[in-house]
């Protein structure tokens, strides 16, 4: 049956992070982007809204407890804050919910533990490679069976906060499918690459980690017996980036909606111009188009219904279109779009970042 | 809790109005060629369909198990192109809907047993009603009105009696001059009417207007329905006119999908952009447009279950789905045929129709400029600052 019904604790895990966004984390975003690293404080008032941690101890509970539908909103509401942010957590809660989802009794056991804690514990699904054309039908990092063990081998790139995981889910070729192997950031062979840094999601300090001969026993194969099921991994994680670019343009089109207002341009509010006020509309319109894209997405996941197309489709129309806002918001300030003085630039640049990272969130 | 599930009732009312639509397909082309010179031959209900419960029986059947009755409605506009109606039951009479909404006893006695059209539209006044110039001055020594102007675009107005017709009264003490909504029939001295209209598409909907000059009516003729009740149903309708072109829409793309399989290329949504060809990248960003046009349809038609037809609350969700739809509606069968190529011109299939049927989603019942106009407002908190 159709509905639109939020429940009420989503209601209120909506406004609560929405008002968290706009006091805490939108604050810092500048700086943080000029800094290009999330300092402890920040990533602590992140670890304290306790989401990451709601993911691990849901599994405990009830399987049904963990809601994509809950975290896409939360999702938009982190992003419209600060894309960076919102990712910080995305990427964790990517990590977290593969292995709530798919992973074994044995690693859940194991795993999830480490995610209940105090203090912000980073992990991420390393997903994509350091070429030009990678796509995520297509690995070049292999893990070959040895034994009982496997050997993986190859470099993964742009991945949030490495430095910072204790963990990486690497997706990898076995057998001539794709599947997923958890593996810890100390063990021997894997080095995470010195940032070089990057156009945009700059604090995240993105970086590639390179798999030497790393080997890898069965038990930490996704879900064991059976390996993992990737595509749904790509399929959250492609909801996950587009609820965040729900946000992102959002928060572009609250921003642009009283500048433009009080700007005068020739006698008038430059809002009272139709080329202007259109494009505010089609801001407005184009969000609400994605969050609901986002929400049926999430529903599907969350029903463990078909979801593939429609995180595809959700994620396309997000990255298309959250892009389009960026420049329109940015071309609205005219010059002051351009300099570090207002964040439409840092949004720019997050809009064009954020729409081709893949495998890199989760809901 | 939020849920995109369709109850079985949605999915059964979905393949009444599928069924529907596949049966009218074989007569698409023959009434798109000839529908707007022999209106006669589209009258009454086809013999194709005369034992079968029509859709709209079968909606106000099952609307308790549906996902709720205007939601429902939406999803079976949506399934596929309506290529032709193959039941003319006088249902489309909208005028005679205003008469029966807001007409007196007295009134409904006198007009009730006539077809009504709604006659809004004049050749230099579409979307903006205040350059209205077809006018109504009373004189008292008759107790009448003498109506005189012109209307265009109306629809069916060819087939029916006559038709509500919004007009300008005479100006009041300030200089200002009130719509009034007049109810005018053919049969009196000084309507003309005008031949259909030839169009780009949507050719079996039937439209023309009429011309009034020095027409007088009854002062009964004059309706108690101002300008905002005759605008009151477009919340309920601007989302249903997105869902109808969506329905044009997916039918487009079903077709353009199989043809491009036969010719070996299928669609994989799981893959990523650096493993596409062009066109189906190109699918994929339409099928990404149709589906988020399909988010804000049903988002708005959720809205009005839960706040009623006749609420504003939804009015600008209304806009939402009307602006999305007109223009993703374009971008899609645009696209399909650019994709299709050559081929894809040919009459012997229906993808050039409808290209051209669509394209008037974005132009009428409020053109996509006039949505966005009300969109901005209600974003900006202006009125008539923005116009």
């Amino acid at each position: 049956m159709i509905s639109f019904e939020l429940s009420e604790e989503q209601q209120i895990v909506r406004s609560t992070m929405a008002e968290f966004g706009k006091t805490v984390l939108a604050p810092q975003a500048r700086r943080l982007d000029t800094d290009s690293c999330i300092d402890d404080g920040v990533l602590a008032e992140l670890w304290s809204t306790e989401i990451i941690q709601a993911q691990a101890e849901a599994v405990e509970e009830e399987a049904g407890s963990r809601s994509p539908v809950t975290n896409a909103i939360i999702l938009e509401e982190l992003g419209a804050a600060d894309a960076t942010l919102a990712l910080a957590m995305a990427s964790t809660m990517g990590f977290v919910q593969a292995i709530a989802d798919q992973g074994s009794a044995e690693q859940r056991a194991r795993l999830l533990g480490g995610f209940a804690g105090e203090t912000f514990q980073a992990a991420a699904v390393a997903m994509m490679e350091p070429r030009f054309g990678f796509d995520v039908s297509r690995f070049q990092t292999k893990a070959d069976k040895a034994g009982d063990d496997y050997i993986v081998r190859g470099v993964k790139a742009m991945v949030p906060l490495a430095s910072r995981c204790s963990h990486f889910l690497v997706v990898a070729e076995a057998d001539g499918a794709a599947d997923a192997f958890i593996v810890p950031l100390d063990a021997a062979g894997v080095t995470v690459v010195e940032p070089k840094g990057a156009l945009g999601l700059r604090a995240l300090e993105m970086a590639e980690v390179a798999f030497d001969s790393v080997r890898v026993p069965s038990s930490m194969r996704l879900g064991e017996g059976n390996g993992a099921d990737v595509q749904r991994i790509i399929d959250s994680a492609r909801v996950g980036i587009s609820s965040i670019l729900a946000g992102l343009s959002r928060g572009v089109m609250e921003y642009v909606i009283p500048y433009t207002k009080e700007r005068i341009v020739h006698g008038a509010p430059l809002a009272q111009k139709q080329a202007i006020a259109f494009n505010i509309a089609d801001m407005h319109i184009d969000v609400e188009a994605m969050r609901w894209l986002n929400w049926r997405a999430a529903w599907a996941l969350e029903a463990r219904q078909p979801a593939t197309r429609t995180a595809q489709l959700a994620y396309t129309y997000a990255g298309q279109q959250a892009m389009r806002i960026a420049d329109d918001g940015l071309q609205a300030f005219g010059g002051h779009g351009f300099v570090k003085a207002h964040p439409l630039e840092l949004w720019y640049r997050n809009a064009r970042s954020l729409s081709v990272l893949e495998g890199a969130a989760g809901v | 809790m939020v849920d995109f599930s369709l109850t079985e009732a949605d999915q059964r009312l979905q393949a009444v109005a599928h069924r529907e639509n596949e049966i009218g397909r074989k007569y698409a082309r023959e009434w798109d060629r000839n529908s707007e010179n022999e209106p006669s031959r589209i009258r009454g209900i086809h013999p194709d369909v005369a034992g079968l419960e029509s859709p709209h029986a079968a909606l106000e059947r099952e609307q308790e198990q549906t996902s709720g009755l205007v939601i429902a409605e939406a999803l079976m506009d949506m399934v596929s192109a309506t290529d032709v109606n193959l039941r003319d039951t006088g249902e489309d009479a909208f005028g005679s809907w205003m008469l029966n909404d807001y007409g007196t006893e007295e009134q409904k006695a006198k007009y009730g047993h006539v077809k009504l059209a709604i006659a809004i539209t004049e050749p230099g006044a579409g979307s903006d009603p205040a350059n209205m110039r077809t006018n109504a001055r009373y004189d008292p020594a008759t107790d009448e009105y003498v109506l005189n102007g012109e209307k265009v675009f109306i629809s069916f107005f060819n087939k029916f009696d006559g038709a509500v017709t919004l007009m300008k009264g005479e100006p009041d003490g300030a200089g200002k001059t009130p719509f009034m909504t007049v109810v005018v029939t053919k049969d009196l001295p000084g309507v003309t009417e005008i031949p259909q209209f030839k169009k780009l598409g949507i050719r079996s909907h039937e439209l023309s207007g009429f011309h009034l000059q020095d027409v007088r009516v009854p002062a009964i003729a004059r309706l108690d329905a101002d300008f905002g009740k005759t605008m009151s149903k477009f919340n309920h309708n601007r989302p249903l006119v997105a869902a109808h072109a969506l329905a044009g829409a997916r039918s487009m793309l079903d077709f353009t999908h199989a043809r491009l399989a036969e010719a070996g290329l299928k669609v994989d949504y799981a893959k990523g952009r650096s493993a596409r060809s062009a066109n189906e990248d190109r699918l994929i960003r339409m099928e990404a447009l149709w589906e988020a046009a399909w988010g804000t349809v049903m988002r708005a038609k959720w809205l009005e279950h839960q706040m009623g037809s006749e609420s504003h609350g939804y009015r600008v969700e209304a806009s939402v789905a009307k602006a999305l739809g007109g223009k993703v509606v374009r971008q899609i069968t645009q696209g399909c045929l650019e994709i299709l190529g050559p081929e894809g011109l040919s009459e012997e299939y229906l993808a050039e129709k409808w290209f051209r049927d669509v394209r008037i989603a974005d132009i009428y019942e409020g053109a996509g400029e006039i949505q966005r106009i009300l969109i901005a407002r209600a974003l900006l908190g202006y009125k008539n600052e923005l116009n």
